[in-house]
């Protein structure tokens, strides 16, 4: 049955493995993947301040539907962040979750530090410890690939990290795959720290289902009517790149470091029908119908025989318009060494464009950079990628992410687009103030997928809005008013959709026709006969964002931290579409008591004793 | 009535495989299908779906006696015809084969398959 699903203590220092039952409760309090892995923290998060001590658990987990017929198959992956200090957290599609599910285990808490480079091999539920010393200094594909051969062929699934975990990168990802990446965060310098250089999983096991025949005459169903949405269509053919041209058009994209919004008339120049040439078909993550992945290959230019999947949007913006860089060749390259080196391509741009305008301010120069930092100059972003990973030269600095800012000095301080130490991505969000809101109040730090309420910019009318979101909104992207609303709903909507394994553009992200929660209660009900009704899950998304919350707070993170960088107040935007934007500090503020209020905080941003009582989270923590 | 197969189409999702082994086995795992995807996902990200072709002249049955008609149409068949099958399309796993039996005329795995991969055809 789904809910038989278990989890695995493997501790490193010791070679030892225990495997226990999921309790139901939590299955009920949490669901599974994001929830019950933050549950699974917040024991020890508050100890545990240091993210390279051994004790700091790296944890993975499946969605509670993660494997069966559903809406993406997705798996967070969950620590203390080496990155920001806090708490780090990363969703990863592809089919490593789905393995682990039918391998028989949907959670991993892996703790301590192996004397000698390590990998797990998880079979049918039995995990063996290998020997990695063979897999050190390798990239994330051939990791796999070695991997793969000697324990048994091309449907062993492996997470794994590259130099840079090894070299503890401080934004470090775990790969699997040719592109899945849990890449925020930092996740996998926590792995590198541990000795731990990949997870092997291999399942043959059923998975029962509670309802078969409902189960799939629901899920047949619920399939032909998201299919039908344009946006599920728009993707399925052009991918997250669709999203370029939106935000170019509208001036909310980050070019040179935020410096500008927008690359004007030059922005067809990385729009989605750029790509074209390079795509050899769309594929997906596991149990995926949307399938918004270019499969791409290079056959003529400078870097011809170079193949892979991608890039996304995210990765376009990071390692393109924010450094300035509108070669669209350039930008496939380097993300794809990024996914070879085992790098975060978001956090690799935000660092490389930080250095770019402190060396464009003469704030730090050759004596520090050894060679000139220019805007959109491909051949220094990609023999910084490669110094980053290997920590050779700048790249060593570089590598210690928003930790560099010692060594940069006071004046870098600004440059650097953070919040909670966790750097701006590849947008820019003073036009959209739901945005910029839900940037300041992520709980892993500055990041679009913790909110992110992207039907913001769709512009329906707002008696569409009223309804969707229980109470008015505005339909304007610069206005203040009901987007904080917005932005609780959809923390509470992704976290959920993240406990379930579901995608986001499969859930209510970009479009109001996406699956929500009488779709969720609906199909949990069918696949593991856990009834909960959509009150219910709603609710199971406030515990599990309150939760995250709860964590923060007690590490001194409050109102004060829930904020943007100094450019988003400070700097109207200069020029194009959304000339003259920029955030008001008066309505920011306004903003935050309203989304305190209706996430039941108090106004420092800590959760009351009564929210705490009524989630059911009064002993956590 | 068989199912084609468009390689080139294919996203490699595996649905096919979930919905093929739940139809038919209440459970899903996609070693228990009919449909199997084969990727190169470390290399070329080809994904390649191997389904019966519903062959007139099964090579798969050849050696044994006549087969009934409800043995021709079973899901689950011994493990000794995928050997004999010349397009690998009989899926292998714990001894026993999976054989696509078109879910009694309106097969699953074309339900969810969303890139056109797997249609049906007449012949």
């Amino acid at each position: 049955m789904v809910l038989d699903r278990k989890i695995a203590y493997v501790n490193l220092s010791d070679g030892s493995c225990e495997i226990r039952k999921i309790p139901m409760e939590w299955r009920r309090k949490f669901l599974g993947g994001r929830g019950i892995n933050m549950h699974l923290l917040s024991k020890s998060y508050a100890s545990i301040p240091d993210p390279f001590s051994p004790d700091n658990p790296l944890i993975f987990g499946a969605g509670l539907l993660t494997g069966i017929p559903g809406f993406g198959s997705r798996m967070n992956i969950t620590s203390r962040s080496p990155e920001s200090g806090h708490l780090g957290d990363s969703n990863m599609g592809g089919e490593f979750g789905a393995e682990l599910v039918k391998a028989g285990l949907s959670h991993l808490v892996i703790t301590g530090k192996s004397k000698k480079p390590v990998y797990l091999l998880i079979k049918d539920g039995k995990i063996d410890f290998c020997d990695a010393r063979k897999l050190k200094g390798l990239d994330t594909i051939e990791t796999q690939k070695r991997i793969r051969t000697r324990r048994g062929g091309h449907k062993v699934q492996v997470a794994c990290i590259g130099p840079a975990g090894e070299n503890l990168v401080r934004f470090s990802s775990i790969r699997s795959g040719m592109k899945s990446a849990a890449g925020r965060t930092g996740m996998g310098a926590v792995m590198g720290s541990k000795n731990l250089k990949a997870v092997a999983v291999r399942g043959s096991l059923d998975i029962a289902i509670s309802k078969p025949d409902e189960y799939c005459k629901t899920y047949l169903r619920t399939l032909a009517g998201l299919m039908k949405t344009k946006w599920v269509q728009a993707l399925g053919k052009q991918g997250t790149p669709v999203l370029f041209r939106y935000s170019n058009a509208l001036g909310f994209l980050s070019v040179r470091n935020n410096q500008l919004v927008t690359i004007g008339d030059k922005g067809p120049l990385l729009e989605a029908e750029a790509l074209e040439p390079y795509s050899t078909g769309m594929i997906a993550c596991f149990g995926c119908p949307v399938h918004c992945r270019h499969r791409f290959s290079m056959e003529k230019g400078k870097y011809k025989g170079v193949r892979g999947e991608g890039p996304e949007y995210a990765s376009i913006g990071s390692l393109g318009t924010k450094l300035g860089n509108l070669d669209l060749e350039n930008i496939m390259y380097a993300t794809q060494l990024c996914n070879l080196y085992g790098l975060d391509t978001i956090s690799t741009g935000s660092y490389i464009a930080w250095a770019m305008e402190l060396y464009q301010r003469g704030i730090i120069d050759k004596r520090t950079t050894k060679r000139s930092l220019k805007w959109g100059d491909g051949k220094t972003i990609v023999e910084l990628i490669d110094q980053i990973a290997h920590r050779r030269g700048f790249g060593d600095i570089l590598a210690e992410g928003s930790f560099a800012r010692e060594i940069f000095g006071q004046a870098s301080r600004r440059y650097l687009l953070e919040v909670k130490d966790f750097p701006i991505e590849m947008t820019d969000e003073r036009l959209p103030k739901s945005f910029a809101l839900g940037m300041a109040t992520s709980t892993r730090g500055a990041c679009h997928m913790r909110s992110r309420p992207s039907i913001d910019a769709v512009g329906l009318p707002e008696a569409v809005l009223k309804k969707m979101y229980g109470g008015p909104v505005s339909d304007s992207l610069s206005s203040y008013s009901g987007k904080a609303r917005m932005v609780w709903w959809h923390e509470l909507m992704n976290a959920v959709s993240d406990s379930l394994g579901i995608c986001r553009f499969q859930s209510v992200f970009s479009s109001p026709h996406g699956l929500g929660y009488n779709h969720f209660s609906r199909l949990i009900a069918l696949a593991t006969g856990l009834h909960l009704t959509p009150a219910e899950i709603k609710r199971t998304g406030e515990r599990v964002y309150t939760l995250e919350r709860l964590m923060i707070t007690g590490e001194g993170i409050s109102r004060s931290e829930d904020t943007l960088p100094e450019r988003y107040f400070e700097e109207p935007i200069p020029e194009g579409p959304s000339k003259g934007e920029v955030v008001s500090r008066e309505e920011f503020s306004r903003m935050l008591d309203e989304y305190y209020r209706l996430h039941g905080w108090d106004d420092e941003g800590i959760p009351r004793n009564k929210t705490l009582k009524r989630l059911g989270l009064s002993d956590e923590n | 009535m068989r199912i084609k197969v468009n390689k080139e189409k294919c996203s490699g999702c595996r649905l096919c495989e979930t919905m093929c082994s739940l139809f038919h086995l209440g459970a899903v795992n996609t070693e228990k299908s009919a449909v199997r995807i084969e990727k190169d996902d470390l290399s070329t990200s080809m994904n390649s779906p191997f389904i019966c072709r519903q062959c007139k002249n099964m090579k798969c049955l050849e050696g044994e006696k006549a087969a009934s008609e409800a043995e021709r149409k079973k899901f689950i068949w011994a493990g000794q015809r995928s050997s004999k099958c010349p397009f690998q399309a009989l899926n292998l796993f714990g001894g026993k084969s999976y054989h696509c039996d078109l879910c009694g005329g309106t097969p699953q795995c074309v339900k969810v398959c969303t890139t056109g991969a797997l249609v049906m055809s007449r012949r």
